[in-house]
């Protein structure tokens, strides 16, 4: 048996989270999730709809800090002026997310929150049948690399690489406390469990600081709509020449790489983007043009930084 | 089963629905409003397409308990009568559909879009319609049409 339940408050939300003791799952806007329930890959019984919480949908500026509610719709994001004016970037990478028509239900949040995706494993139960099932799903090896402790499927969240090199911090809320807290920090480098979050706490918030003196975004896909990332890498530059760039989509986390310009050269980034990101062969896009592109756009983004 | 109210291209009426159901489903298997379309039924083809308080959302990924108090409009409730919507007049006229089987995606999709934005640009028509695959037309077709509608709608 499956039950929805439309909480509009997060207390209420909470408080049914701990009824149902782990049996149940939250929808965001829900479009990732609902293909999870429908491919057998999410079985949990009860669904808690974050939709109808007010609270959570909402964009503001104070003290130049932009907070966005984590069920603010990407397509508010890309909308809103002061982000077009002040975060760029950020609207850049929700720009980037799924379609038009998805960006409408798909949120910050969720999108933030993305599962991890492998070619063996986001897939039909009858596919998942055929081929075998991964250790992620009910199987005992990982079906890229045969090995049986770890699993690399990728973090695929577009708005999480283009956030954390905005320097972004969440606000999370559990029925004793709120806490704040990097956003970089809640992604594990785990394919089975890719955030620390569990499933007491409601990610809430968004908080935006920093407003970067230069960005950069671009991201690979099969087409130019709707296919998950195969790479973004968004990169800042802030005033005193520190930059950070964050790769995502070809490791089982976003990878940060942080360092200043005066000691920064192509071939240190691409040493370390190279070594840091645990590519496989589970995209759609080979293995060596995935590991390939990751040159091409940081070499990209260090002539467009360097180009005067 | 949970019975619920729903208000669909109008007319409020009152269904028996499973509590994980998508409006896709109950559209078509309940209502019997078949015009919506089942086609990938993951999120892929924008067939599915309807308005759910004039927004736009594919029926495939949208729990029917969430439409509850909201006015849903499907492809059935678009014309009045024989008089075809600009945009259904243009597709036709333009030889923007083969099967038809994405078509009812393809309009519910393009009206709201180009109620928002009466003065798109073709390349900000084509980027609207990027979740709507046609497997018939090569799109040129279809992006013409919605061309069209939108000059006669700015007329």
């Amino acid at each position: 048996m499956e039950y929805y339940h439309s909480p509009d408050s997060i207390k209420d939300a909470l408080s049914m989270a701990r009824e149902f003791d782990g049996n149940f799952i939250y929808f965001a806007g829900g479009t990732d999730v609902q293909i999870y329930r429908k491919q057998k890959l999410e079985k949990n019984e009860h669904i808690i709809d974050l939709k109808s919480i007010q609270d959570l949908n909402s964009i503001s500026m104070k003290d130049e800090v932009l907070s966005l509610g984590a069920m603010t719709p990407l397509d508010d994001i890309i909308k809103s002026k002061e982000i077009q004016n002040y975060f760029p970037l950020l609207m850049e990478a929700a720009k980037s997310v799924a379609t038009p028509v998805i960006r409408k239900t798909a949120t910050i949040g969720g999108n933030l929150l993305v599962r991890n995706r492998c070619t063996f494993y986001n897939q039909s139960q009858e596919w998942r049948n055929g081929v075998g099932s991964c250790l992620r799903d009910v199987g005992d090896i990982c079906q890229v690399t045969g090995g049986n402790n770890d699993c690399y499927s990728r973090n695929v969240s577009d708005t999480a690489a283009a956030l954390i090199a905005l320097n972004a911090e969440i606000t999370l809320i559990n029925s004793n406390e709120m806490t704040q807290k990097p956003l970089k920090d809640i992604y594990l480098p785990c394919g089975i469990k890719f955030h620390d979050l569990d499933n007491k706490n409601i990610l809430t918030q968004i908080h935006v600081p920093f407003r970067p003196k230069k960005w950069w975004y671009k991201k690979l896909r099969v087409r130019k709509t709707l296919d998950f990332t195969s790479l973004t890498i968004a990169a800042t530059v802030d005033n005193d020449d520190m930059a950070r760039i964050c790769l995502n989509g070809v490791s089982m986390a976003p990878i940060l790489i942080e360092e200043s310009l005066d000691t920064l050269t192509i071939e240190s980034l691409i040493k370390q983007a190279r070594k840091n990101c645990k590519t496989v062969d589970n995209d759609l896009m080979p293995l060596k043009y995935r590991r390939e592109m990751i040159n091409v756009f940081l070499e990209e983004w260090w002539e467009y930084e360097h180009h005067k | 089963m949970e019975k619920v109210t729903l208000t669909v291209n109008g007319f409020t009426q009152s269904v028996l629905v499973e509590s994980h159901e998508t409006i896709l489903d109950t559209l078509r298997n309940r209502l019997n409003l078949t015009g919506t379309k089942k086609c990938c039924d993951e999120g892929t083809c924008g067939s599915c397409t309807i308005l759910m308080d004039g927004k736009p959302v594919l029926g495939c990924l949208t729990p029917t308990l969430r439409c509850v108090g909201k006015e849903i409009l499907t492809i059935e409730g678009i014309s009045s009568g024989e008089s075809l919507h600009l945009v259904q007049k243009h597709l036709v006229k333009s030889l923007g559909l083969q099967c038809g089987f994405c078509t009812p995606g393809v309009v519910m999709t393009a009206i709201p879009f180009l109620e928002e934005n009466p003065h798109a640009s073709r390349n900000e028509i084509k980027e609207s319609l990027s979740g709507n695959l046609c497997r018939c037309t090569g799109y040129k077709k279809i992006i013409d049409a919605v061309e069209n509608a939108a000059e006669e709608m700015r007329s």
